[in-house]
């Protein structure tokens, strides 16, 4: 096994413009944040974002103009409301869209993992996801039971970007035992071609051999690895930390305003920060995370 | 919620609703946005869930967000992530995949769904208001409700009644319901369940006719029919009598609102 430990900036500048992204987690939970804002430093433009439900990772880059297209079955902050970047770019024009459901959706990345060109799914037909999208989902009669259904394509990201938990500089990334599953990630790891995740600790390879059940993300798949702790802030990192209610609804007052959002967030916690660790100094106290912190 | 003699339009919303669940049936309950819409999607089908465990129905189970079995008997105190990671449940798969297995299976009886859309055919869109490539309106997706109403044998819609949220015809199919009615759902090649009622603050309806359109059920006590057409941009087909939509008894009140949300955690807005 070789060492795939690396630091953010050498990390994010793997990701040019152009570039396809499959980002793990959901909405709030386990988004790559903190890799977004290094995207956005970076001046990265013209993404792809592959998802299962988009948030906030996908959400700070559309308030930069850095996405071009999403295909997720979902763009929204939850309990804190739309995701006005993302609705802006949509609305205006900026963004293509392709809304998916969940099952043709995740039946996409379990294609990539079984390393076939598509799947079949029941969940199109007569729906306005076919409709507007005919030469993507295309349907079928199955030639077994003579049923209509839609073939799916693969999702064959550029890169994949998912935030773990526990990892060892080898890229094994393992699960703690409270979780929040409802997400792709497990799936997207094995379907993934250039993988990059970060972590909230990395550990002794030592700790992973005891328990290599609890390893969900195997290092062979891994192309680097970060250690990055509160790297999802303000989402919620699940048995690490909650989200951060009152800077979450801060960054939503700001996001109803295109150039609040970028004159005065996007400028104090993205631009005006050089690494993440600045960010954390910017963003919070220590009291504050320590307040976030799950014990 | 205006009340109605001693009972919330919320608590009536969810003994309809609760009625309609069977003994031993499998449930979807997804999570909602803030305010209102967590009532509609998540407060009045959890309620009502639990409350058919506990009175017609202990064997209907639920498979809520990514929990099959969540014990019901700890609504913690508010729903920040991590109450929802931490909540005890029998059951959490390794990964969201197992959920849309079990949907594309069609292991599901019931699902709750809720649109600011919905048509005379039961259609609903959550995606977009206006044209779907310029919209008017950026809405949020699809999620799995495309799914509940492709693979979930009786989807239940929990909406109020609004003018601009009945309308002839949604602007963007997000979930087939009858789509143009009659057989076209069948003949497109979707299994003929299709949603099974539409639980609304003023009314209830089904579609138990050959044309499969929006149909009054019931009316809630002190509500008029005109009152219903009014709210609504197409009118739905009438029977000749209209019954009135049962109150809930002592009992289920007393359930609801010492044993099942005693905080008001779920029937907040």
């Amino acid at each position: 096994m070789k060492s795939k430990l690396t630091d953010l900036k050498t990390a994010a500048k793997l990701v040019t413009s152009g570039s396809s992204i499959a980002f793990g987690g959901s909405i709030i939970r386990r988004q790559p944040v903190a890799f977004a804002r290094e995207l956005i430093r970076n001046g990265v433009k013209d993404l792809t974002i592959y998802g299962y439900p988009c948030g906030l990772a996908t959400d700070m880059l559309a308030g930069v103009g850095a996405v071009k297209r999403i295909e997720a079955v979902y763009t929204g902050l939850f309990e804190y409301g739309m995701a006005y970047n993302i609705r802006r770019g949509i609305e205006s024009g900026q963004i293509e869209m392709i809304d998916v459901p969940e099952v043709a959706q995740c039946a996409r990345f379990q294609a990539a993992e079984m390393g076939v060109p598509f799947l079949p799914t029941r969940d199109l037909l007569a729906t306005g996801v076919a409709q507007y999208n005919p030469d993507m989902f295309k349907e079928i009669t199955c030639p077994y039971t003579g049923e209509k259904m839609h073939l799916v394509p693969a999702i064959n990201a550029d890169f994949t970007v998912l935030h773990g938990y526990y990892g060892d500089e080898y890229g094994n990334v393992q699960w703690p035992e409270h979780r929040d599953a409802d997400d792709l990630d497990f799936i997207m790891a094995k379907a993934a071609k250039r993988l990059i995740v970060t972590v909230e600790k990395i550990i002794p390879h030592s700790e992973v051999l005891k328990n290599p059940n609890r390893t969900f993300i195997p290092h062979h798949k891994v192309e680097a690895i970060v250690e990055l702790p509160f790297g999802v802030h303000p989402a919620q990192c699940d048995s690490f930390y909650d989200e951060d209610v009152e800077h979450l609804m801060y960054y939503q007052e700001c996001a109803k305003d295109p150039d609040r959002w970028l004159n005065e967030y996007a400028q104090k916690y993205i631009y005006g920060v050089k690494t993440h660790e600045e960010y954390l100094d910017v963003a919070t106290t220590p009291s504050r995370l320590a307040k976030l912190i799950i014990r | 919620m205006s009340r109605i003699n001693d009972y919330t339009i919320n608590e009536l919303m969810v003994v309809a609703t609760s009625r309609e669940l069977r003994d031993g049936e499998l449930g979807f309950i997804g999570v909602g946005t803030d305010g209102r819409a967590f009532t509609l999607a998540v407060g009045i089908p959890m309620v009502a869930a639990r409350l058919a465990q506990c009175t017609h129905a202990p064997n209907f189970t639920i498979f809520w967000n990514n929990l099959l079995s969540p014990d019901l008997s700890q609504i913690p105190p508010k729903l920040t992530q991590n109450y929802l990671t931490r909540w005890p449940a029998a059951y959490q798969p390794v990964c969201s995949a197992d959920k849309n297995g079990m949907l594309a299976r069609g292991e599901f009886d019931v699902s709750f769904d809720s649109a600011p859309q919905i048509d005379k055919y039961g259609n609903l869109n959550i995606t977009a208001i206006g044209d779907y490539k310029r919209p008017k309106v950026r809405l949020v997706g699809c999620l799995a409700q495309t799914d509940h109403f492709a693979l979930v044998k009786r989807p239940i819609i929990i909406t109020d009644l609004k003018k601009r949220t009945f309308v002839e015809k949604v602007d963007f199919i997000t979930s087939v319901g009858y789509l143009d009615g009659g057989d076209s759902r069948v003949k497109a090649g979707l299994k003929p369940y299709g949603p099974w009622k539409v639980i609304t603050d003023k009314c209830v309806f089904n579609f138990d006719n050959p044309e499969k359109m929006m149909q009054i059920e019931s009316l809630h006590p002190g509500v008029t029919l005109e009152e219903v057409l009014d709210n609504m941009n197409f009118k739905p087909m009438i029977p000749e009598s209209i019954p009135e939509t049962k109150i809930p008894t002592d009992e289920e009140l007393k359930l609801i609102r010492e044993v099942i949300d005693p905080n008001k955690i779920l029937l907040r807005a």
